[in-house]
């Protein structure tokens, strides 16, 4: 009744690599409306942050070396979206896609490095604080490491936008409630 | 007597003719019976005042028409009623024309003190839906579903047979709070707040279009699909609130 969610679908994001073993999401059904709700945040918030990802990419702000980058961890967005939708979808409902979002960004938000930076800093600490969250509430102690596990990866592309001279990095980054979060990425999601 | 009786005949014949013209064109300009979701109503008779309309829950009207109801075109607020009829062989090849989104309305005077959908959780809320055989009901499942707010249910008073019934008990306040499309909450925008749902809560509201294969007037059926899916038909839709269907993305 397990499924297997290979590393490369969980975490695409090529920054890091974080050394994670293979998770087993539960067959789907088993998945309460929290978790349910977690995985439909999570869902539009790794399209949103692929469509960031992208736009950061083809604004050549970051300095050209840094789009072969950037287009991995768009990749790495989108195989958490499908590592996410499959777990909507065994669910019996069915995920949202990239097309059923009219994302938007604030006009300078491409700008300059330093709006592209922040851009991307505002898109992806709530969706690290709602990662937090499901981890600490969710019951399924499967969906528990998948949403740690999606949280290390946010953690870790928080690091590489912030930068060595960039933003102060947060020993305890701030959980959040999916309420507060979804708040948060409100006007970005359309 | 001849020339009496020439006459007699011409005119029997012109009679004959004018009476043939006039059903022929009587049949050309019946006007087409549209059966079209209740959350369409402002905006089709604002389009074209012309056609017999009938506006109900998309899931009655698909009952009606699988009964032989005499609808020259079925209009619905989601795929899976005139999908259930093009598989049965009662309707044409639907077509998508349109989309939209779902929306919590309160009273404006808001005696719940609604402010996010979150608060349905944890106020005391009389809470209307519609049926969840109605598409907007079955939308509004999707929603509170894909929010973990299901245990909201248990504070429904009401289930309503289409959307305008929902958005009435709204705006003449008798329940706090309803969940209507976007589009069924402007006209009343004087009487009702509009609570947003996030877009990442959103299910998929797509709505199709088909013509009854059985219409006398298919040809006309035709062309008026083809009218809304012009761009006269997708601006009236847009400046009624209604979304463009969005392209798959490549």
């Amino acid at each position: 009744m397990t499924r297997l969610l290979s590393r490369r679908r969980l975490l695409g994001v090529a920054a890091g690599g974080v050394a994670l073993a293979t998770v087993r999401v539960p067959a789907a059904p088993a998945a309460s409306d929290d978790e349910l709700a977690y995985a439909n945040f999570g869902l539009a918030a790794s399209f949103l942050a692929a469509d960031y990802y992208l736009r950061a990419a083809e604004s050549g702000k970051l300095g050209a070396g840094a789009r072969p980058k950037l287009r991995s961890n768009r990749a790495g967005s989108l195989a958490q979206a499908r590592a996410l939708g499959d777990l909507v979808t065994g669910a019996g409902d069915t995920p949202a896609a990239a097309e059923d979002f009219d994302f938007a960004w604030p006009t300078n938000a491409f700008a300059t490095a330093a709006n592209a930076r922040r851009t991307g800093l505002a898109v992806l600490r709530p969706t690290l604080g709602a990662y937090q969250s499901a981890a600490a509430t969710v019951a399924m102690p499967t969906f528990r490491v998948l949403y740690a596990s999606l949280g290390a990866s946010l953690g870790q592309q928080i690091g590489a936008l912030a930068g060595p001279a960039g933003a102060r990095l947060e020993p305890f980054p701030v959980a959040m409630e999916l309420e507060a979060a979804s708040a948060e990425l409100e006007s970005y999601l359309g | 007597m001849s020339h009496r009786l020439a006459s007699l005949v011409l005119a029997l014949v012109v009679t004959a003719f004018a009476a043939t013209a006039a059903s022929a064109r009587t049949t050309a300009a019946s006007p087409l019976t549209i059966y079209a979701a209740a959350s369409l109503t402002q905006v089709f008779k604002a389009l074209d005042p012309a056609p017999n309309y009938s506006f109900a829950g998309s899931n009655a009207l698909e009952t009606q028409i699988r009964n032989g109801a005499p609808a020259d075109i079925f209009a619905s607020a989601a795929p899976l009623n005139t999908q259930r009829l093009y598989k049965a062989g009662i309707v044409d090849k639907p077509v998508t024309f349109t989309a939209n989104r779902l929306a919590l309305i309160v009273p404006k005077s808001n005696p719940a003190g609604i402010r996010s959908i979150y608060d349905l959780r944890s106020k005391p809320v009389k809470l209307v839906v519609a049926a969840p055989a109605v598409p907007v009901g079955g939308y509004t499942l999707t929603v509170l579903r894909r929010m973990g707010l299901s245990g909201v249910l248990s504070k429904v008073v009401s289930r309503e047979s289409d959307v305008k019934a929902v958005t009435g008990k709204v705006a003449l306040g008798q329940a706090d709070a309803g969940f209507v499309y976007v589009t069924d909450a402007r006209p009343v925008s004087d009487q009702v707040t509009v609570v947003r749902i996030p877009a990442w809560a959103q299910p998929r509201v797509r709505y199709e279009i088909a013509v009854v294969s059985k219409s006398p007037n298919k040809a006309a059926a035709r062309a008026w699909i083809t009218m809304l899916q012009s761009a006269r038909g997708q601006t009236a839709l847009e400046n009624a609130g209604f979304l463009p269907v969005p392209k798959p993305s490549t």
